[in-house]
């Protein structure tokens, strides 16, 4: 009994100082003036016309963004679940490849797309000399390609309560004399709303959170948002950079925090009406229409990641950026370049690797055995420190950073570790921020295991080690496979909080392409992130073929 | 091997799951445990398992405590078996993994079993039919196949005590009736003694050795099937176990007069439990009683449903003092007016009818 509570007070302890301490500095900071408490800061800020544009800029792209992603979502969601548009798996992949590919991997793909030197622009040259495509460098662009990378969540949501919507309640209303279009806006749109509004959060917050998109674009044209304009004010240094770039980070966390409630609440919503199975049948037949519907739908897939990825790749893949599209203007350089003469990006992709593995590995065991007690010992004490888990993957990465670099650098009064801007605080960063997934990822894992299976080993003499081993392990690595992959990925492709984080030296993949972009050098800055859809595509792959193989022999099923 | 279970107590907070449970199991012995839903007997079955450990009273197997508020005995360390209401069979290992695993990892598998586990593994498949599909996984067996593998799997390393938690309930009805006669051989076979939960007085009834019957966290009456079919202690028993009617009335001595206008007999009841005296009831079963033409002095009833089941009907019959249930070979139609009686008890006592006339 006594080391269970030691065990408990300790855990107690490391979450409140790694997830708890961070936000507590940074709140803190940020109202902290010369004599004790003091909301100076922030009069200060609400008095700056930049505070002002960024937040209207930041309103605009949420917003616009977030509409976006809600139109592609839902439209793509009802076709897949109720029409019989043929490849439905292949669509599925693409869709969600739009959310995979990293977003500033996404926006290089774009930017070279529709780029003076992109495809478009040379289409439009024969047509109509001196004619130039539409500039994705603009507020515009900002929220084209942030509504196509975000679309596949609302498409998630949405596709599942579809499936679960009763066929018999739009029969119902067509007996009643509903035609077709009335049943889609009177039955089935007001049924799908809870988790269309779920997923139309989730947007929300993700467009808050991202940095890339508006980095990339928006910031060679003077466009700035909340997150950018939070890395502007520290890496800019001036006298009171971080109590400014604090209290900027309190007032985009704050919206974020009600966008999570918000998002909380219609969750729970839509989880109510969760009595049916879903339904896989089409539910509508195109018909003749399938003849313009399947190429529309078809095409703006190809044309939303697919293609301007081809163009980014190919981009990669030119000895200079002015030069004509023909073989002998096609070389390997810029990989040779990148990978074998430049030391700073070879170490960049070193450090990548190696936290990403190391996160992989701290996130697989400890939120593994959270997910072990939050399924089989549900209590008030784990359900809050998975809360407070959850928080710093909750915040927007770049005010998660900041909050790292205050707490870091002491993080106990007289304690400086002196790892501010190594691979070990970034190390830390990424296990906080990503902890979560995996937790997630194993708690789906764990759930799925009836507790009698457990008990089966237990009662057969199979003490704690052999049950993990023997009868544990084996049922639940597929997904907790799932959810490593996803921690590596979203690791070792993290942009917002290595950008804050960084010093020479503990590069990162994302924080070097950045660098590359800031420099002009494209054709680099492409070169590696083909490199790295070429690791991901990997990646899934092998992730794919190892779960397939492991469950085989159970006959694809958990029973 | 002997079970003792005193004064056993088990609480979830505030709710009060068993409350002083006194039990013995002899060696050899087949009990069941058996209660309605949310009685306590699976907490019961989980204590001795070790799956929980009591809030009060001790469980001593072999003159060992092995559980009490203090501590409690891990389960991997009884040698016990135990069957599961979903089989709980492991999905990623084969018929003969399963029957396998507990002889190599029970420290207490006997010697010669562990020596000669394929002998063993075998034996064992062949036990309970399965040696044809001993390589087959889970998801390539039947309901009943799968509850077979799992009491293989619990039978195999010669455990002490076999412990069976509903094991019938996710079978469909007529495989139930075949499993029943698999675990009776079973347990012919292996001489374990056995405890089995369940809330189907049809199978404790078959099986048994001893029932212990539960309610609310008590024990309501232990002892032979006959003993609880026939001669049930209380009203809760004579309801649940044998569905008895409690016909109201007064008792003199161990003379029973049921209730009623001009009542001319009385049931001899020498066997009835003391409770039902103090309470003024008699209980008996639907096929005790008869039904047929009214008569002076007799309780009268209408029937007010008919269930035709083939060798016979059974009959709701409304009176003034209540409904009772009758099971009858003679046929009668709904809202015809029928005597109801209990001849093998009955006996006449003129007294009443004679002075109310």
């Amino acid at each position: 009994m006594n080391t269970r509570k030691l065990w408990m007070l300790l855990t107690a302890a490391a979450v409140l100082f790694f997830f708890v301490l961070p936000i507590a500095r940074l709140v803190l900071l940020s109202v902290q003036g010369e004599n004790g408490l003091s909301l100076g800061v922030y009069t200060e800020l609400l008095e700056q016309k930049r505070f002002w544009d960024a937040l209207w800029n930041t309103a605009i792209m949420v917003l616009g963004s977030t509409l976006l992603s809600l139109l592609l979502g839902t439209a793509s969601a009802w076709l897949m679940a109720y029409t019989d548009i043929r490849w439905k798996k292949a669509m599925h992949l693409l869709i969600l490849l739009c959310f995979i590919l990293p977003s500033y991997v996404l926006t290089l793909s774009w930017s070279s797309f529709m780029g003076v030197q992109g495809p478009v622009a040379q289409i439009l040259n024969v047509l109509d000399p001196g004619a130039r495509p539409w500039s994705v460098y603009s507020m515009g662009g900002i929220i084209f390609v942030m509504g196509i990378h975000h679309f596949p969540l609302v498409y998630l949501f949405t596709v599942n309560v579809l499936k679960k919507i009763s066929r018999d309640l739009e029969w119902a209303a067509g007996t009643g004399g509903a035609g077709r279009l009335k049943v889609l806006f009177k039955i089935t749109l007001p049924m799908a709303l809870p988790g269309i509004t779920a997923g139309g959060l989730l947007v929300f917050l993700a467009s808050l959170d991202n940095f890339g998109i508006p980095a990339f674009l928006g910031t060679p044209v003077n466009i700035s948002v909340l997150s950018t304009l939070i890395y502007e004010e520290i890496i800019g240094f001036g006298p009171s950079a971080f109590a400014r770039g604090a209290s900027l980070s309190v007032v985009l966390g704050l919206i974020a925090i009600v966008g999570t409630l918000l998002q909380w609440l219609s969750v729970r919503k839509s989880k109510q009406g969760e009595t049916y199975l879903p339904d896989e049948q089409p539910r509508y037949f195109l018909g003749r229409h399938r003849l313009w519907i399947m190429p529309l739908a078809w095409g703006s897939l190809l044309l939303m990641s697919v293609v301007p990825l081809l163009s980014m790749i190919l981009l990669s893949l030119r000895r200079s950026y002015g030069g004509s599209l023909s073989l002998s203007n096609l070389t390997l350089d810029n990989y040779r370049y990148i990978l074998l003469e430049n030391a700073s990006t070879w170490r960049s992709i070193q450090n990548s690797f190696m936290l990403s593995i190391a996160a992989l590995m701290i996130c697989l065991l400890i939120g593994t055995a959270i997910a072990y007690f939050r399924v089989r010992r549900p209590s008030k004490m784990n359900g809050l420190a998975e809360l407070a888990i959850s928080v710093p993957y909750t915040l927007p990465g770049i005010v998660f950073a900041l909050s790292m670099i205050l707490t870091w650098m002491e993080p106990l009064p007289g304690w400086n570790p002196g790892i501010y801007g190594t691979t070990t605080l970034l190390l830390i960063a990424y296990v906080c921020r990503f902890l979560i997934l995996q937790i997630r990822s194993s708690v789906t894992a764990f759930s799925q295991i009836d507790p009698a299976v457990e008990e089966a080993a237990s009662v057969s003499g199979a003490g704690t080690r052999r049950r993990w081993q023997s009868v544990l392990l084996p049922l639940i690595l597929p997904g907790l496979l799932g959810g490593g992959l996803l921690v590596f990925l979203t690791a070792l492709t993290e942009l917002t909080v290595s950008a804050l984080l960084y010093s020479s030296g503990s590069q990162t993949i994302g924080v070097t392409i950045f660098g590359f972009e800031q420099a002009g050098s494209t054709l680099y800055s492409t070169a590696l992130s083909s490199l790295i859809v070429f690791l991901i595509f990997v990646g899934a792959g092998l992730l794919g073929l190892t779960q397939k193989m492991l469950r085989r022999r159970r006959g694809g099923r958990l029973s | 091997m002997s079970i003792e279970i005193k004064g056993v107590e088990k609480s979830f907070g505030d709710f009060r799951a068993l409350k002083s449970i006194d039990l013995s199991i002899r060696d050899g012995e087949f009990v069941a445990i058996l209660g309605p839903s949310g009685c306590g007997k699976t907490t019961l079955l989980r204590l001795l398992a070790g799956f929980e450990r009591p809030t009060g009273g001790e469980v001593v197997i072999d003159g060992k405590v092995v559980a009490s508020s203090s501590n409690s005995l891990p389960p991997e360390k009884r040698h016990i078996g135990m069957v599961f209401q979903n089989f709980a069979l492991w999905p990623h290992m084969n018929v003969t993994e399963h029957v396998r695993f507990p002889i190599r990892n029970h420290k207490q598998t006997p010697p010669e079993v562990r020596k000669q586990e394929k002998a063993r593994i075998d034996e064992v498949l062949q036990l309970v039919g399965l040696e044809k599909l001993a390589q087959r996984m889970p998801h390539e067996l039947s309901g009943g196949q799968k509850q077979r593998v799992a009491i293989a799997r619990a039978i195999a390393a010669r455990p002490a005590l076999l412990l069976m938690d509903e094991p019938l309930s996710s079978l469909d009805a007529m495989l139930r009736m075949d499993m029943r006669r698999e675990i009776q051989s079973v347990h012919r076979t292996t001489g374990t003694a056995v405890v089995y939960v369940t809330h189907d007085q049809g199978e404790a009834l078959a099986m048994a050795d001893r029932i212990v019957v539960m309610k609310d966290g008590e024990i309501q009456q232990s002892g032979t099937p006959q003993d609880i079919y026939l001669r049930p202690q209380n009203e809760f028993v004579a309801q649940f176990v044998s569905k008895s009617n409690l016909i109201p009335g007064s008792w003199q001595e161990d003379i029973f007069v049921p209730q009623g206008e001009n009542i001319a007999i009385g049931w001899a009841g020498l066997e009835v439990a003391e409770s039902f005296r103090q309470s003024g009831h008699y209980p008996v079963r639907p096929d005790q009683l008869e039904l047929g033409q009214p008569g002076p002095g007799m309780l009268r009833g209408v029937i007010a449903n008919v269930q035709f089941q083939g060798k016979e009907f059974h009959y709701d019959v409304r009176t003034d003092r209540g409904q009772w249930e009758v099971i009858s070979s003679s046929s009668f139609k709904l809202g015809e007016e029928v005597s109801i009686r209990l001849p093998q008890a009955e006996r006449k006592t003129n007294v009443r009818y004679v002075s109310q006339v």
